[in-house]
């Protein structure tokens, strides 16, 4: 959702995007230099580094957007009653799965009181629905579409239990950091610029859904509008830097569950040179040329 | 270069082997031997340095091997294999001999047996969830999709193929119904419906890597999808490939015996 705006900038440099349908092909494309910049799963790209491949988290996409989904009438009304449950994550890579492990500590829940089962996140809603699975936590839009399928509710948005979660971070390789430095400031000035925008009203938001729903990624406009609206902060798209003290709660954690195969220091995988004050970017939007419909984005 | 001790170890083990597996497994080996070196020398000077290079892959062959996820995955992924390649064979060995032998009933569900085979198990995943779970109900249902049509398509040419002979000499001697298939119709087309087993088999074998997508926690085929996922282990992925590879041939082996039976000869040759 970030992507319609910042595909131009104001400079002129055209952001080709692509939408991919599973991590596991974005971060072989970004390895294989087929791709220059990815939205990644924040642990992944720590795992990536802790590899070896030379990249840096810049930015963020996002913050929240996840939700913990249960069944529509299941009687479950908090963390608690999730024990012995079976839930979907989006993959062991991701901070859902490391968010459902600070959950279980801070319940004083060992970790392995619930099942978690690695499922796609399209396939979440349907896993619900046949009774496969007894909740999921997962990136919108797939916990909306639970809740406008009459199928599921929310238990908990993410906004609630981690506030200012971070789901997928915007990874560079470094090459491209010592090679072209402005497009990648231009990239991240562009994102947050379009998150500010987003951030400012209720109008621009359903102006996004509008243009998102019309020529990118295949999504029913309701359900856009559903998630950028519904609550009002359940989605956020400021705050995009990327703090030490929230990647080092997610490393930690994601070490000490075997996500990460070594401890991975922030600024080994982090470059937070591009990250500038809202009030230092030329904030123009006259600036963009109309959108036109190109390839899907991510 | 890990590749030429084992090529060391492998050659000195067939040194002590008698003179006729020597020839028979010599040219495999030699071969196999200069594709490992050609890897090597491509992971090396042509492609990049996230292709894993013979000795990456054989040292987490070996981790596999010494650790117990060796038996835990392939013991999940045959599991799941033979119950799907059994379901498939329980209800398309029959549907292929119905279809094959009754004119009707081949033309009313042939374009329909013919029009669901091209499609990809992988397609089927939402509505493997939607039917069947998460986990080994939805992993067993696209296994069973996979090689129910080599067997249902194998058995029905099997049973259409049968020749003139054997159905006049079957009328002649009044044969009909029941009888007709227990002593003509089956054991005519025993030997193709061996070889569409043994094809299907494969497919199944084939296929893990895609139904074990959906929500699992062990198998070969989510070995590869969870080693894919993690940073840049594509070591582990390549020994997991080696490794199906491997347990297929031992599959295979095992089917080509059913074909030796004397019951399964019959199509070739008078007892």
């Amino acid at each position: 959702m970030t992507s319609w705006v910042t595909k131009h900038s104001e400079e002129g440099s055209l952001f080709d995007s692509r939408k991919f349908t599973d991590w596991a092909t974005v971060k072989e494309a970004l390895i294989g230099r087929r791709v220059d910049a990815v939205f990644i799963l924040a642990p992944m790209a720590m795992q990536l580094r802790a590899d070896g491949v030379p990249i840096k988290i810049v930015y963020l996409g996002h913050r929240d957007g996840t939700a913990i989904v249960v069944g529509k009438d299941a009687p479950i009304e908090n963390f608690g009653d999730l024990k012995g449950k079976r839930i979907a994550i989006p993959s062991r890579f991701a901070n859902q799965n490391i968010l459902m492990h600070r959950m279980m500590r801070e319940w004083n829940m060992p970790f392995d009181s619930m099942k978690l089962l690695e499922v796609p996140p399209p396939e979440h809603p349907a896993a619900l629905e046949s009774g496969s699975i007894d909740g999921y936590i997962v990136g919108e839009p797939f916990a909306a579409l639970s809740e406008m399928k009459g199928t599921g509710r929310v238990l908990y948005h993410t906004k609630d239990i981690w506030p200012n979660f971070i789901s997928c971070v915007l990874v560079v390789r470094e090459e491209l950091i010592e090679e072209d430095r402005e497009l990648v400031q231009e990239l991240v000035d562009g994102i947050a610029k379009s998150g500010k925008w987003l951030d400012e009203s209720h109008a621009n938001r359903m102006e996004a859904a509008e243009i998102t729903a019309a020529n990118y990624y295949f999504q029913p406009r309701e359900l856009l509008e559903y998630v950028l609206s519904n609550p009002p902060d359940r989605v956020k798209y400021t705050q995009l830097g990327p703090l030490k003290k929230d990647f080092d709660e997610i490393m930690e954690l994601a070490f000490e569950i075997g996500v990460l195969s070594r401890r991975v220091e922030f600024e080994e995988y982090v470059d937070t040179s591009f990250v500038r004050p809202l009030e230092d970017i030329d904030w123009n939007m006259e600036h963009l040329p109309e959108a036109t419909i190109q390839e899907v984005a991510q | 270069m890990m590749f030429l001790p084992i090529a060391v170890i492998l050659l000195s083990i067939l040194a002590l082997a008698k003179l006729s597996w020597r020839r028979q497994l010599m040219a495999p080996i030699f071969i196999a031997a200069i594709m490992i070196a050609v890897w090597q020398l491509m992971v090396t000077y042509v492609m990049s340095e996230t292709n894993p290079t013979p000795g990456q892959t054989f040292g987490a062959l070996v981790d596999i091997f010494t650790s117990d996820q060796l038996w835990k995955h392939s013991a999940a992924s045959l599991y799941r294999v033979t119950w799907g390649f059994v379901l498939a064979g329980l209800f398309g060995i029959p549907l292929g001999l119905y279809v094959g032998w009754n004119t009707r009933g081949f033309e009313a569900l042939n374009p329909i047996i013919q029009g669901l085979r091209p499609i990809s198990p992988i397609a089927w995943i939402p509505f493997a969830i939607l039917w069947f779970g998460i986990g080994d109900g939805a992993g067993v249902f696209l296994i069973f999709y996979a090689s129910f049509f080599p067997i249902t398509v194998g058995t029905m040419a099997a049973v259409r193929n049968i020749s003139l002979v054997h159905q006049r000499s079957a009328q002649n001697f009044g044969l009909s119904g029941l009888e007709l298939f227990r002593r003509v119709v089956l054991p005519a087309s025993l030997p193709q419906i061996i070889t569409s087993l043994r094809i299907a088999l494969g497919v199944a074998w084939l296929v893990i890597v895609a139904a074990e997508m959906v929500g699992m926690d062990s198998g070969l085929g989510y070995l590869i999808n969870d080693a894919r996922n993690m940073g840049k282990r594509y070591d582990l992925v390549a020994a997991t490939m080696i490794l199906i590879g491997m347990i297929g041939i031992v599959l295979d082996f095992l089917v080509r015996k059913l074909e030796n039976f004397d019951e399964v000869r019959w199509g070739y040759v008078n007892r």
